[in-house]
């Protein structure tokens, strides 16, 4: 039976992560479908998700064959290195000293670029529409997959993290069928952080795991981590802040 | 080809979008995993390494960061 105590930070990391991540392939298949029409995005995008399912069916069985422990391990080892990195890069866009994500300038790259392309190749532009949607949902794709494994397959909670997952993609659909737009009001650096303070959370408890350990408190160390890095996270930003600012000056 | 060359940098980009970061954090993991293993200590105490350990390496190198930062400053003036 699923408790929602383990299953609703699965969830929650999941979601929030396949967000950020839906919401930059929604950019790039919207830009190929403004050019030439969404035959060629929606058959671009229909490859790509058939190739991560192939992918899925293909590696999802391999796991049962994995002992939980050393499951647990190599998932949290990863987790830590994913989830630190999208942490660090966080602080430093929220701190100024890298630029943020831009969809709408993300949106205008990708249309000259196919635009160009148009120029030059009139024949194969829907080729190359489909391909762009193609590239852009499968190297996406790719992330929530394994966020999407990593949060659940450690605790026996793939089902409600491909839920949470799911959520988010019918979401990102929906409000992007109605505005037609980049959606680049999304907070998405806001996510960043907070789906980097929470995968890093989950790469910690896991990795202990996997090393035998048993945590006080069992699932409620997770919140202990949560504290730890967003703690962290801040005081980074914090830094990085002042160097920026120091700069500006 | 060029799709394959991408998803394979989209992987490592995933893990290793700042190389000196994702070294020191192996190193800390090993650290951690030896103590667990090998030390004989309460195996909670390689936990607190692993726990603490993460949060003050990414302060560190945002720390890094300023100080990679500092030297455009001195260079603009």
């Amino acid at each position: 039976m699923l408790i929602w105590s383990t299953a609703a930070p699965a969830i929650g990391a999941a979601f929030l992560a396949s967000v950020v991540e839906v919401v930059e392939a929604f950019t790039i298949v919207l830009a190929a479908a403004t050019l030439r029409g969404w035959r060629p995005a929606a058959l671009g995008t229909g490859a790509a998700l058939a190739l991560l399912a192939s992918a899925i069916l293909l590696l999802g069985p391999l796991l049962n064959q994995v002992p939980l422990h050393a499951l647990q391990f190599a998932i949290g080892v990863l987790l830590l290195l994913m989830g630190m990195s999208w942490l660090r890069k966080a602080c430093l866009r929220s701190a100024g000293v890298i630029p943020l994500h831009d969809e709408d300038a993300i949106f205008a790259a990708e249309t000259a670029q196919l635009d160009g392309a148009a120029r030059r190749h009139d024949a194969r532009l829907d080729w190359i529409a489909g391909m762009t949607a193609l590239k852009g949902v499968l190297l996406e794709g790719l992330e929530v997959v394994f966020i999407v494994i990593a949060v659940g397959a450690g605790g026996g909670l793939l089902l409600p993290a491909s839920l949470g997952a799911l959520l988010a993609c019918a979401l990102v659909l929906v409000v992007g069928m109605f505005v037609h737009r980049p959606l680049s009001r999304v907070p998405e650096n806001t996510l960043k952080f907070g789906v980097g303070v929470m995968l890093s959370a989950f790469g910690v408890f896991w990795t202990g795991e996997g090393l035998g350990l048993d945590w006080p408190g069992q699932d409620l160390a997770l919140l202990l981590f949560v504290a730890i890095f967003l703690g962290a996270g801040l005081a980074g930003t914090a830094i990085a802040r002042s160097a920026a600012m120091e700069v500006a000056r | 080809m060029t799709l394959l060359k991408e998803v394979a940098a989209e992987l490592i980009g995933m893990f290793f979008g700042d190389a000196r970061l994702a070294f020191a954090l192996l190193l800390l993991i090993a650290v951690s995993a030896a103590l667990i293993e090998l030390s004989g200590l309460d195996p909670l105490v390689g936990g607190t390494v692993l726990a603490l350990g993460c949060p003050v390496l990414l302060i560190a190198n945002l720390r890094r960061e300023k100080r990679a930062i500092a030297p455009i400053k001195r260079s603009a003036a």
